[in-house]
């Protein structure tokens, strides 16, 4: 009887606390939920961010009934192709309302990027890494693995909404400047539980079809699905066809729940809550009886020989890089062709309308609002910039991975000085970037002629894009060679956040001007006009160029790091 | 001979983490020298030193005369080089990836590169993601072996290769070795060391413990001796001599370890009947192991 109560002895001596198992080493879910504690702290800082300025600026510029209604009433006669990308204009005369129309994009497509990114690796990811079969053999049945994993991700985003709720709360109580600005509890949880089906559904499609077409496949999938129903849904009054498919997106089911604007329809909830099991269940399930680490092949098409780039670091580092910039230009480019698209209604709003002529030019003095261009300037270039810094990110975070991955110690025991490498692979992250910003000056084009615009002055000008996207990526790239790679991508993605949370805040909040001149992007004037101004494209190009230099002198300085 | 290779007091500290100390070594041109030590004992910092990917906190490392931080690039332009875990373009297919970085060097005898590839059994057409591991190391092995340069420094270049291809890989050091080149090799595959290696050093915790000739790192270790006798085991008798250890007795049968000069065991065994007696150097394997306190037991010797 000793052989056999002394390993019963041991093993429960062994046993984790209980502590580790929740977060800790001690289970699947306690080191998953360990591992995303710097998402969770990002995503839930972020949202929390968001909304709390975005309340406290709303408060700011629109704290009187005559500004309110100002707004209320734009909102309403706004052409249906840029209230497609607003929320639903309902409540406006009140501060949750009006934030919840303000920044739909924000909270329901930013937010979400979090739980796909999670959900298409937490398993997926550790499957391509090989870790999950050490998991997987050390006696924890694959279902458990799964759900676990899943658990974690789920108490994640159910602890941030909960803050969330007691933000929007708070934002409600602390910002209210005009009766019925206050936030109910109920409001604020309606909103929250809203948000939570809004992050979970693209994430929980990206877990379904993970097992199945691998970690990279499902988030583009999941983004996919999230960006077309958003689209499909805003731009349903725009674009018959997709009035035909809006009953499939899944912006559209929840229509009529817009809590913060005192309208509740917690019964919309039911289909999209129900979605998200079902595409949990499926992923748990394709985990368990699938093959590990054993996808479908996604074929993708072959770079033509000129273009893979074999002769040397810059043509390698474009050719690389050349995937990433064409989606995202080609992203980029079907909003631009959407937004050229509902110029000229914009423009005859504004012939009817002198009073909004005559607010928006007091933002934009010099705006045409009677070309195409000057529409693109308003509505497409603070966007577009945002974007194209996430573009730079990708495109640096590639270039980074030379190093990181031990690719650059091969490269580097080649003839090649380290400088020399590290100028050469820049300038083709450079060539990348503007090859991105090409592909949006084409669609810039065709949407400026196809509405018999002038189509040369905000087709140069929409290479505005490739300066900023250039200006980040040397930053990027000055701070991977002072410090490391890995830091490349980050170090772009906090810049083009905090530039834009600058733009977008620094006024309504009244912060000092020499601050709202740290954004970058402040400083290039209209381009889409042929306005450009001198101090953004200077500091553009000195940034693209000293970034290399600073990068290629600091990496000569330092270790190569794996 | 030239030094291809000079280390004086090379030494690297990753802060508070060791990682070489006082590493000093000569790699004479046209040797073969394998460099052995356990994961972690500072075998890849040595070279990465060298190649100038990471720079020394003290001390100096030539190669070919050159401090290895002065002309990297001098260096680079003569070596070719394998590191102990990489990864390449997952995007290309193998063989645009022997191209890329045959044209990062100006070129390279088109010839011998194809004739590598065969060597290799490579497929060139398929996408360096869809490799296995070693189909992945046979990749990297072309790169560093395609210019035919005048040292190879190659970081455990067997890893996850099948036996056949560490036979083509050792065979192919061999004729490097034949034509006048240098080979500096870190490898977990001692036998081949033993049989390829003119010299060999062992690091160990990041210091330099043993640099011999493989002949001579056996010769200052100890041999294994196996004594059969007709009658009784005199077991304290042989217990007692000079440089016996982890002496065990088994029916008829002696075992030993002997540190040092033979002679003492023989004379005592003169003196008894024997059936048989078996005295074998130790392999290189188990002079590395003895560098580490994991001798192999006594009672594993074999005729």
């Amino acid at each position: 009887m000793t052989a056999g109560t002394e390993p019963a002895r041991l093993a429960v001596a062994g046993r984790p606390s209980l502590w580790s198992r929740i977060y800790g080493l001690g289970s699947v879910y306690g080191k998953t939920i360990r591992d995303s504690r710097r998402a969770f702290a990002l995503a839930t800082g972020l949202i929390v961010l968001l909304f709390v300025t975005g309340g406290a600026a709303i408060a700011g510029a629109f704290g009187t009934v005559a500004t309110r209604a100002q707004a209320a009433s734009l909102a309403e006669i706004l052409p249906p192709i840029f209230q497609g990308l607003l929320g639903r204009p309902v409540g406006l005369s009140t501060l949750g309302g009006f934030i919840e129309w303000r920044y739909v994009v924000l909270f329901f497509i930013l937010i979400p990027i979090w739980s796909i990114l999670a959900l298409s690796s937490t398993i997926a990811g550790e499957a391509a890494r090989g870790s999950l079969e050490l998991i997987a053999t050390s006696g924890v049945a694959r279902r458990r693995i799964a759900l676990e994993k899943l658990a974690a991700h789920l108490t994640a985003v159910g602890l941030a909404m909960v803050i969330f709720a007691i933000a929007i709360w708070v934002t409600g109580q602390a910002f209210a400047t005009l009766p019925g600005d206050e936030i109910a509890p109920e409001a604020a949880v309606g909103y929250a539980a809203l948000t939570a089906i809004m992050i979970l559904l693209p994430g929980a499609i990206a877990f379904a079809a993970a097992p199945f077409v691998g970690r990279g496949a499902a988030a583009g999938l999941a983004a996919l699905v999230m960006l077309a129903s958003y689209f499909v849904n805003g731009f349903r009054d725009s674009i018959p066809v997709f009035d035909a498919l809006a009953p499939l997106s899944y912006f559209s089911w929840t229509f009529d729940h817009v809590p913060l604007a005192g309208l509740y329809d917690w019964g919309s909830l039911v289909l999209p809550t129900a979605l998200v099991v079902a595409f949990l269940v499926v992923g748990v399930l394709g985990f368990e009886r699938r093959d590990m680490a054993s996808t479908i092949h996604v074929p993708s098409p072959h770079l033509p020989r000129f273009l893979v780039g074999l002769r040397d670091p810059l043509g390698r580092s474009f050719g690389e890089r050349i995937p990433a910039a064409l989606a995202w230009g080609l992203g980029l480019s079907l909003y631009v062709l959407l937004l050229a698209s509902g110029a000229s209604a914009m423009s005859e709003l504004f012939e009817r309308l002198p009073t909004i002529e005559a607010m928006l030019r007091a933002v934009y003095p010099n705006a045409d609002l009677e070309s195409v261009g000057g529409m693109l300037q308003i509505v497409f270039v603070e966007f577009g910039l945002v974007v194209f810094g996430f573009t730079a990110a990708t495109i640096v975070g590639g270039w980074a991975s030379d190093e990181s991955s031990g690719r650059l110690e091969v490269i580097l025991s080649n003839p090649m000085t380290r400088m020399a490498w590290l100028i050469r692979s820049g300038l083709g992250v450079y060539l990348a970037i503007l090859l991105s910003a090409a592909v949006v000056a084409v669609a810039t084009a065709i949407g400026t002629a196809s509405q018999g615009s002038d189509v040369a002055t905000p087709t140069l000008g929409s290479f505005v894009l490739a300066l900023y996207g250039i200006a980040l990526a040397g930053i990027g790239i000055a701070a991977a060679g002072l410090v490391r790679a890995s830091i490349a991508a980050p170090v772009v993605i906090v810049v083009t956040v905090g530039t834009f949370l600058i733009t977008l805040f620094a006024v309504p909040l009244k912060l000092p001007e020499w601050f709202a001149d740290l954004a970058l992007t402040s400083h290039y004037g209209s381009p889409l006009l042929g306005d450009w101004d001198l101090v953004g494209v200077v500091a553009s190009i000195v940034l693209g160029v000293g970034g290399l230099l600073v990068g290629a002198w600091g990496l000569s300085r330092r270790d190569v790091r794996v | 001979m030239a030094a291809v290779i000079q280390t004086e007091k090379l030494t690297k500290s990753y802060g508070v983490h060791r990682g070489i100390v006082d590493v000093d070594l000569e790699v004479q041109e046209g040797e073969i020298f394998g460099f052995l030590g356990p994961n972690g004992a500072g075998k890849t910092t040595t070279i990465r030193t060298l190649l100038d990917l990471i720079r020394p906190t003290s001390g100096v490392g030539r190669v070919f005369g050159i401090v290895s931080s002065d002309d990297p690039v001098a260096i680079h332009r003569r070596i070719g080089y394998i590191p102990g875990e990489f990864t390449l373009y997952d995007r290309l297919t193998g063989g645009q990836t022997i191209e890329y970085f045959a044209n990062l060097r100006r070129g390279v005898d088109k010839a011998y590169q194809r004739a590598l590839i065969e060597r290799f059994d490579i497929d060139p057409k398929r996408r360096f993601k869809e490799l296995s591991k070693g189909n992945k190391q046979k990749i990297g092995l072309v790169i560093a072996l395609q210019h035919q340069p005048e040292l190879l420094i190659l970081d455990e270049p067997t890893s996850g290769l099948d036996p056949l291809v560490q036979q083509s890989f050792f065979e192919l050091v061999r004729e490097a070795k034949a034509e006048g080149r240098t080979t500096f090799l870190s490898s977990h595959i001692l036998s081949e060391v033993e049989k390829t290696c003119d010299r060999v050093a062992i690091i160990r915790e990041g210091r330099l413990v043993k640099l011999d000739s493989v002949e001579g790192l056996r010769d200052l270790a100890h041999h294994q001796v196996e004594l059969r006798f007709t009658g009784p085991v005199p077991t304290a008798e042989f217990e007692a001599l000079p440089g016996v250890s982890e002496v065990v007795a088994m029916d008829h049968v002696l075992r030993m370890r002997v540190n040092g000069p033979i002679t003492p065991v023989v004379r005592a065994a003169a003196r008894y009947e024997l059936l048989d007696f078996v005295s074998r150097e130790p392999t290189l394997e188990e002079t590395f192991l003895a560098q580490y306190g994991h001798s192999p037991d006594a009672s594993e010797v074999t005729a």
